[in-house]
């Protein structure tokens, strides 16, 4: 879809969203701040893609980054417990290499990008193009489609193994937990 | 909008994400470094899609099975974020001198 | 449409079913409770509750994130805005009729949580705080089945658009055609706004939740869009099971309308006569119960469409 200047103004603004909130990610003084700062870049990628006319990838996208950042911003706040929420919290290592990398990286890809030659065949979507996307996934591509599926229900499976509590006589919730081998006092 | 624009677009992204991955301490943020890079893939792959395989279904898939990449790596990076918060108490790289308990 | 009008036609229809909704929830709570109102005190009582928030002083505590306080019930009400955009009331007016518009939905309201984490956790306080955690819970429980069974009803139709859904069911309503279908929508759908046996990210045992230290006009934002999200996840029930506008000798704007004040008074209904559960409890609930259930819904359905 190549709607002329309103579509080139969306991407721009979506652009900006996406690599300034990236940026806002590392430079905030908050956790969940910093948490939904990367979710705003998703949610512009996501809006990058829907002007792409790919409104599905898009639309997941949005979809699946809302539940997972609440849960990044639960994770930080667990295990960081900074309850103010605006401390400062600059905490980096080899911080002048990452620079460098960083810049570095974006140099070199984008210069690929820019200069490479890369065959120029736009898409011509008529209608919408969730239709042959639809086909392909339960079609010529259903396997790969279908390793995806295995591959994430035995992720979850994995994830559950690794976290879950579970004592000697049940669930945890049932106090059935073996009581911690020292007890930590508090300084 | 050009898929030169795209791509340029998607390396700031990357570039963004390899300077947290590389910098920050807290494993979590390590994460949020990881995703950038994840997303930025994400971008290039339909910029591909869109200007150079003249709307070829397969490119969507391609972008669906990052998709797929990134929720695993959530899933797990989460389980062992939690696994060693339990046993160390820690929440940065520095704490974890050795793997060994 | 073009945007303005767009803009004052979502404000206007959700303002009039937020209206609705307190105005049902008040009638429902004091039939629950055996105590009768008459007509006058049950229809001005929102404008009272309205003017009572507004002249109330704002609180303030110490060292809140601000910009996050003063977003969060911006970012519900647009939500909820953005949800009922996909929903069309008559055949061919829907805002963004988009060919995804099942998906939209679904995105703008899984946002629901950053929305509702945010107020908790800005107000830099404990009880909201716990009121975010616990809704980040509810809404993962309880999203997955609202998901399974909205997106069951694309089956029949064939198609992610909310039109062609609707028009799927002009022989048959999705509510006969996948029996499990509405009320597990119902139930998540009260999660989602997190409303009767679901209202704990704002219940009354954390002295309010998410809202504890939230008042006046900020307070008043919150209880709208909280009730406009509920108006929202009416509306596609309405469209998704009970077929929209589809109906005889009344206009489809009419039907449209007339389900889902029917449906808000069922869900409103059903969440003054149920007690709310422990939290833990709706987790396994939704996990344990529900889950298997939307996916036996699946499972049928396309079954039967094969």
């Amino acid at each position: 879809m190549s709607g002329g200047w309103p579509t080139d103004v969306l991407f721009w603004a979506f652009s900006a969203m996406a690599v300034i909130s990236a940026i806002l990610v590392f430079v905030t003084d908050s956790m969940v701040r910093a948490a939904y700062w990367l979710m705003a870049s998703f949610v512009a990628v996501g809006a990058i893609l829907v002007t792409l006319n790919a409104q599905f990838l898009g639309l997941i996208l949005i979809l699946m980054m809302a539940g997972e950042m609440t849960i990044m911003a639960i994770f930080m706040v667990m295990f960081m417990m900074n309850p103010a929420g605006l401390n400062p919290m600059l905490m980096v290592h080899q911080h002048r290499t990452a620079i460098l990398s960083g810049v570095g990286s974006f140099l070199a890809l984008a210069t690929v990008g820019l200069f490479a030659e890369f065959p120029d065949r736009p898409a011509a979507i008529v209608g919408p193009a969730i239709v042959p996307l639809g086909q392909e996934l339960l079609g010529t591509s259903m396997l790969v489609f279908e390793s995806a599926g295995v591959a994430l229900l035995a992720v979850m499976i994995g994830a559950i193994a690794l976290v879950s509590h579970r004592g000697r006589y049940g669930d945890a919730e049932q106090g059935s937990e073996e009581p911690p081998l020292e007890v930590e006092t508090s300084q | 909008m050009s898929l030169e624009a795209l791509l340029v677009v998607a390396a700031a992204i990357f570039g963004v994400g390899i300077y947290g991955a590389l910098s920050q301490q807290s494993f979590v943020m390590i994460m949020m470094g990881l995703e950038l890079m994840l997303n930025a893939t994400i971008l290039a792959v339909a910029a591909f899609w869109w200007g150079s395989t003249g709307g070829n279904p397969e490119g969507q898939l391609l972008v669906i099975v990052v998709m797929t990449a990134m929720a695993i790596e959530a899933a797990i990076g989460f389980a062992l974020v939690a696994n060693v918060y339990r046993a160390r108490k820690a929440d940065i790289t520095e704490k974890l001198k050795r793997l060994r308990n | 449409m073009n945007p303005a009008t767009a803009i004052l036609f979502t404000g206007g229809v959700l303002g009039a079913g937020v209206y609705i909704v307190s105005v049902l929830d008040r009638l429902l709570a004091g039939t629950a409770a055996g105590n009768r109102e008459g007509t006058a005190a049950l229809l001005l009582d929102p404008f009272r509750s309205v003017a009572l928030l507004m002249s109330q002083r704002r609180t303030v505590t110490e060292r809140p994130d601000r910009e996050a306080w003063a977003l969060a019930p911006a970012l519900l009400a647009g939500l909820a805005a953005v949800a009922f955009t996909a929903i069309p009331l008559t055949p061919g007016l829907a805002i963004a009729d988009v060919p995804v518009g099942i998906v939209l939905f679904g995105a703008a309201l899984v946002q629901v949580m950053v929305a509702v984490f945010l107020h908790g956790w800005s107000s830099n306080s404990i009880f909201p705080l716990i009121g975010g955690y616990r809704f980040a819970a509810l809404a993962l429980s309880v999203g997955i089945p609202f998901s399974l069974v909205l997106i069951t009803t694309a089956i029949p139709a064939e198609s992610l658009s909310v039109g062609v859904i609707i028009s799927s069911q002009a022989e048959l309503w999705n509510v006969l055609r996948q029996p499990l279908g509405l009320p597990i929508y119902l139930l998540t759908a009260l999660g989602f706004a997190f409303w009767g046996p679901f209202q704990h990210p704002d219940a009354a045992d954390l002295a309010g939740g998410s809202q504890t230290e939230t008042s006046g006009t900020a307070l008043l934002a919150w209880r709208t869009a909280r009730a406009a999200l509920l108006v929202s996840a009416a509306a596609m029930g309405s469209a998704a099971f009970l077929g929209g506008p589809l109906g005889p000798w009344l206009p489809g704007w009419a039907w449209s309308i007339l389900k889902t004040v029917a449906l808000l008074a069922v869900m409103i209904w059903f969440g003054h006569r149920t007690a709310r559960p422990r939290m833990e409890n709706v987790v396994k609930f939704g996990w344990l119960v529900l889950l298997p259930l939307a996916l036996v819904d699946v499972f049928v359905s396309g079954a039967l469409t094969l």
